[in-house]
């Protein structure tokens, strides 16, 4: 009887691949425009020692299947960055909770005269989302979490090896803020379903976490941030 | 061109990597000729098509550039690499772009420069071979990436995890059972 196992081996010289293009060459010349990622900067690598031992202490997220490499926070939201992304459906919804008006939000809002009032509030545990578009079809997101009364770890972002995510500033907010961009991120909202999420920028003002998913790029997303008081 | 400390000598895979980190790009662009036909090979099992598994590999390459600095150079390139490139892969293929089932082939005639065939690929008929890889090509997709990873890339179990995206227990599983639906498939007496 043949073994199928030697038989897979044999199959390998004869398989058919497209020839292999020169890709070395393609991304030689595109190297010129980007740089290697540095090391986290200083100022979040004490952030993460000293949060390490919280996620050693239990606040490691039971869904992540993968290695947690360091931990950090901005406001109510908790960064865990891991050596691979937790299974999401690519599908999963934009889950809100219900609409709400904005006179009936748990804590005063903040608003932005830049993008004006939002056709939709949602608020769910807490949390409230100003929706701008409408829920299948969303231009803008602005999350805002009153800070101290719902904890530090009201949301979870969990990001792979391959999103960059750095601290930037945004104007009037003296705590530092962080941007994620580029591949996707896993978001964990109290009472949804995890979700992927795109670029997100996170900020901390008068004592509420916002947290703005939309906005194409770090500077259109500054802009929108800093109008929001 | 990065520098050779003892002429002649090519670097070894960590030193190109310790320049690559340091914003060497000609370093980067050895570490990528040494990888390159794995991810491209990897990428294509993924997409199933050529023209993107070229822009996949591209892309993923240039995006490990870029999180180079996060890399941490006692763990293995090659293992890391190839969970960049199968994650921009799977993007690639859930964007639905020229989505198509991926019938890998035999060749039937050897080429010009082509070693000869080894004693066990002689004995592999290729009525038997073309069962094999129709077979291979009826099994879902996650079951017949594991065995094109183990069998035709000769991927190590980390690696086929790392590019599968799963645990190694659950590419070795994953691996049992895609076996065995082919031994069902595909049956040596058929």
């Amino acid at each position: 009887m043949r073994e199928l196992e030697h038989e897979l081996r044999a199959l390998r010289s004869s398989v058919e691949f497209p020839a292999t293009p020169d890709i070395a060459s393609a991304v030689a010349s595109r190297l010129s425009d980007t740089s290697p990622a540095s090391p986290w900067p200083r100022r979040v690598a004490l952030v993460a020692a000293v949060l390490a031992v919280a996620a050693a202490a239990g606040l490691a997220i039971p869904q992540a299947r993968s290695a947690i490499l360091r931990v950090f926070g901005v406001g109510s939201v908790r960064i865990h960055y891991v050596d691979r992304l937790p299974a999401v459906r690519p599908d999963a919804p934009v889950a809100l909770g219900p609409t709400i008006s904005e006179d009936d939000a748990p804590f005063p809002l903040l608003r932005s005269d830049l993008v004006g009032t939002p056709d939709e509030v949602h608020a769910s545990a807490g949390v409230v989302t100003l929706l701008y578009g409408t829920p299948t079809d969303v231009r803008l997101l602005v999350t805002q979490i009153a800070s101290p009364a719902l904890g530090p770890n009201t949301v979870k972002k969990i990001v792979g090896t391959t999103t960059n995510a750095r601290i930037v500033t945004v104007d009037g907010s003296p705590e530092p803020a962080l941007w994620i961009e580029e591949d996707p991120h896993v978001l964990a909202l109290p009472n949804a379903p995890e979700r992927l999420a795109a670029n997100t920028l996170v900020w901390l003002r008068d004592g509420i976490t916002l947290r703005l998913e939309g906005a194409t790029t770090l500077e259109q997303a500054l802009r929108i941030a800093s109008s929001f008081h | 061109m990065y520098e050779r400390t003892v002429v002649g000598r090519p670097l070894e895979e960590p030193e190109l990597v310790a320049r690559a980190q340091r914003g060497d790009a000609a370093a980067y662009e050895e570490l990528v000729r040494m990888h390159q036909a794995i991810a491209f090979r990897t990428a294509y099992l993924v997409t199933a098509s050529a023209e993107d598994a070229e822009e996949v590999a591209a892309d993923a390459f240039l995006k490990a550039f870029r999180a180079l600095g996060r890399f941490r150079r006692e763990r293995p390139f090659r293992p890391w690499l190839l969970t960049i490139v199968a994650n921009e892969a799977r993007n690639r293929r859930r964007a639905g772009i020229r989505r198509q089932a991926l019938a890998l082939r035999a060749t039937t005639e050897s080429r010009p420069g082509d070693a000869a065939p080894s004693p066990e690929a002689a004995a592999l008929d290729a009525e038997r071979r073309r069962q094999l890889l129709e077979a291979l090509a009826r099994l879902p997709d996650d079951q017949r990436l594991v065995v094109e990873c183990r069998f035709f890339l000769e991927l190590d179990e980390a690696e086929t995890a790392a590019v599968l995206g799963v645990r190694r227990g659950t590419a070795k599983s994953r691996l049992s059972r895609a076996l065995a639906k082919l031994r069902e498939e595909a049956p040596d007496d058929a």
